[in-house]
């Protein structure tokens, strides 16, 4: 399944810039929206427009600000921010960054590190086998597409509202399938729920 | 790959459209036929009364994959060319591109069961609906407020940034489709399904660009717009 991530890159350098465009666009298992800053001034607007998951950053760029006081600022608080190096750098500078990520890396080492970045730790181990629904999120699908709320669901199931909204999104993470009438497609497909059994 | 790299008045027609085919629907969406022979973009343009920099800035921001809004939009750009551009494109995916789909994938799914067909082809028509719905906005709200700010009238109660921040990524529940058909889809392959997938992964590329368009140029140019008739 590949994993949509929004990255902005900071870098002044258009060549460096579009050539880790390039990279990243060809990663496999990753959807890859890209945002380029070109300049210092643009920086703080365009993260406040568009909240990228992750920042690649060329150090010398940010100034005098720190990466926290950026997020803050910006209203991207969970965004990580990796600094983009040419040369060997000071490690107190680099402590402000989430990784790093060389010049020199190779594709497969820029993946692993945006996985690593991406994933919670403890997310990651499951995220190799379970892509399959459970039986309890295919139970949550047939009521989806049968039209009940998640407050009917949760009472149905003797669930909490919380818990089926954790399930749905699971479920929407895992089939990539967002929408009510795409469930029903699933649902119908998979034989969990007759056409008879819906509303449409 | 397509070829990167500013095209200008003087570059052969003929060479736009074989570097960087999508360009034929642009080409279309200005009013522009096929058949122009050997002459470069200005004169082609010329002849069927497009204005060159409009239809050159459109060129140059989808072949050089522009993800940022333009900051320094080219002062001849003409925002009415670019309406009639945006409104031809609405009505090429509303008229043309998705009854065609829905047409070849009622076909391609013919054979498969009879309520996965009905589910499938219901799906689809709630996508175009939505589709529909957003693009009648534009058409509806936007493009008029626009048309008044070119006449120097500007309408206290709306502004692009409305527009900015609610216009949503129309592309993304075609790509649930594409993911449905391609994990789910339980009937046998066939070419004419295989055929469908293809026009969709071009229609969520084209609607995507589409969107480009309007976030990264058409927003930034009316933003200037307005600047101007404070």
């Amino acid at each position: 399944m590949s994993t949509s991530l929004n990255i902005a890159i900071a870098e002044p350098s258009a060549i460096i810039r579009g050539g880790l465009e390039a990279v990243l666009k060809r990663l496999p298992g990753f959807r890859i929206q890209l945002i380029e800053i070109a300049t210092a001034e643009l920086l703080q607007e365009t993260l406040r427009s568009h909240k990228p998951d992750m920042l690649i950053i060329n150090p010398s760029l940010p100034g005098f600000y720190t990466m926290q006081l950026l997020k803050e600022e910006t209203g991207c608080t969970e965004m990580k921010c990796i600094a983009l190096l040419y040369a060997v750098a000071d490690h107190a500078l680099l402590r402000l960054y989430d990784d790093q990520i060389s010049i020199y890396d190779s594709p497969e080492e820029i993946r692993h590190k945006l996985e690593r970045l991406h994933m919670p730790p403890e997310k990651e181990i499951e995220n190799e086998e379970q892509q399959t629904l459970s039986a309890r999120e295919k139970e949550i699908v047939v009521c989806v597409v049968k039209g009940m709320t998640n407050r009917e669901i949760a009472d149905r199931l003797f669930l909490s509202t919380h818990t089926v909204v954790t399930h749905r999104r699971n479920i929407a993470r895992k089939l990539q399938v967002h929408s009510v009438s795409g469930l029903t497609v699933y649902a119908i497909v998979n034989k969990l729920v007759e056409l008879n059994d819906i509303h449409l | 790959m397509y070829k990167n790299g500013k095209y200008r008045e003087t570059d052969k027609m003929s060479d736009l459209i074989c570097e960087n085919y999508p360009m034929v629907l642009v080409m279309s969406r200005f009013g522009i036929a096929l058949g122009f022979g050997e002459k470069n973009i200005g004169e082609v343009c010329r002849q069927n009364g497009v204005d060159p920099c409009t239809f050159l800035t459109v060129v140059n921001f989808l072949t050089e994959e522009v993800s940022e809004p333009v900051t320094n939009i080219d002062k001849c750009l003409s925002i009415e060319a670019l309406i009639a551009y945006l409104h031809k494109a609405h009505a090429y995916f509303l008229d043309f591109r998705l009854p065609h789909i829905r047409r070849k994938l009622t076909d391609a799914i013919a054979g498969c069961p009879k309520d996965v067909a009905f589910v499938i082809t219901k799906f689809f028509d709630d996508y175009a609906t939505e589709v529909n719905k957003h693009m009648l906005y534009e058409e509806k709200t936007v493009f008029p407020y626009v048309r008044g700010l070119l006449k120097g009238v500007r309408d206290p109660k709306y502004n692009i940034t409305i527009f900015r921040k609610h216009h949503d990524q129309i592309e993304m529940k075609i790509i649930e489709l594409k993911n449905i058909l391609i994990k789910y889809y339980p009937g046998p392959g066939n070419n004419l399904l295989n055929s469908v997938l293809f026009d969709i992964f071009a229609t969520e590329q084209d609607l995507s660009s589409h969107n480009h368009v309007e976030d990264f140029l058409f927003v930034p140019a009316i933003l200037a717009l307005e600047k101007t008739i404070q």
